[in-house]
């Protein structure tokens, strides 16, 4: 049982998703790539489908122009989150995006995001942009 | 073979429904995870991911942390604590580790006994210990992988709701952990603890937890 136990503990504990992590860098980093070059386009292909929904309904136009109406910082990856289906990557500009693994994927599911204060479990990010 | 399966139908029995029962939980677990992917708009997963996941490592272990447990406090508290009337309790005289004679240890042990309890020493005290000792080491990986796996499960719902992951330490102190950890720890102490009582007054014929059928409610420590 003890060795039960163990394995248990190896196998869910979340070890080995190195995959996960990558992918969610590459997504975040083709992103900001690609909102440098002004392809909106291809920026809103890394974007979650319920994203560039809430996108368009915010802003009352296509994605690739609705993009470039949001205050977004651009900036490398410095940390790479990844808890089961949920991902978030910290940037040197000092914001956040969060990702989910949807049918296609790691897509960002909120972008822009900055924490506010409060207790560690109860400290929300506001973002630009959130599904 | 018959006689192999009656010899040791206690263990066979359980260890047959414990497997049945992991299996459905794996399975309604992963029906029911789906469910909630699909609902928040996310993918679905393979059986084979849910298994390896958080999310069933720490709805597993959250249980088992809390049985072990329990057995471990029954063997304990039962070597101190007594129970007029209850067959789950020694005769009220005899509360402790009583004599190496009651115990058969060393000089008092006979050829049958096992060798560890005839060899003396750091060999006996261990072995004397040893159910307690495996009991509450399961139960202290199964609490640790918990808290591991919680963290995890936790997380992904944080970074779901656009909230700060917590590490560790801090998922230690939150409440989803002593939540889970409750819930669990106050079930089966009122099912041990009402077992002990239960069994002073109520009789099941045939089953060693009970006392005999005619055996006086003020009788302790005996059992049928």
């Amino acid at each position: 049982v003890f060795v039960a136990v163990m394995c248990l503990g190896v196998l869910t504990a979340g070890c080995g998703r190195d995959e996960d992590r990558a992918r969610v860098r590459s997504v975040t980093a083709s992103f900001f790539s690609a909102l440098e070059r002004h392809d909106g386009g291809a920026a809103c292909s890394q974007l979650s489908e319920d994203t560039r929904t809430e996108l368009e309904s915010q802003e009352k136009q296509p994605c690739p122009r609705a993009l470039h109406a949001l205050d977004l910082k651009s900036g490398s990856v410095t940390r790479v989150q990844v808890f089961v289906t949920n991902a978030k990557a910290d940037l040197s500009s000092g914001d956040s995006v969060f990702l989910d693994q949807g049918p296609d994927g790691w897509r960002l599911s909120a972008i822009g995001c900055e924490v506010q204060g409060g207790k560690p479990a109860d400290r929300p990010y506001d973002c630009e942009l959130q599904a | 073979m018959r006689r192999t399966l009656r010899h040791h139908g206690l263990g066979l029995f359980f260890a047959g429904i414990f497997l049945a029962a992991l299996i459905g939980q794996a399975l309604t677990g992963h029906a029911d995870y789906n469910h909630l992917q699909i609902a928040h708009h996310g993918a679905a997963i393979s059986l084979g991911r849910y298994v390896t996941s958080a999310d069933f490592g720490v709805d597993v272990l959250e249980n088992w942390q809390s049985e072990y447990l329990q057995f471990t406090l029954y063997i304990l508290g039962t070597v101190w604590l007594l129970q007029r009337g209850s067959p789950e309790s020694k005769s009220l005289d005899e509360a402790g580790l009583e004599s190496d004679e009651d115990q058969r240890v060393g000089p008092h042990a006979d050829e049958r006994s096992p060798r560890w309890a005839r060899v003396g020493g750091w060999r006996t005290t261990l072995y004397s210990n040893s159910l307690l000792l495996v009991m509450g080491a399961i139960w202290i990986a199964s609490w640790a992988v918990q808290a591991v796996d919680g963290r995890v499960s936790y997380n992904a719902d944080q970074l779901d709701h656009q909230e700060a992951a917590l590490t560790f330490v801090q998922y230690l102190g939150s409440s989803d952990f002593w939540n889970r950890t409750l819930q669990n720890w106050q079930s089966e102490f009122l099912a041990v603890g009402s077992m002990a009582v239960l069994a002073i007054y109520l009789r099941q014929r045939g089953s060693p937890e009970s006392k005999p059928v005619g055996a006086p409610h003020g009788a302790t420590a005996v059992e049928g």
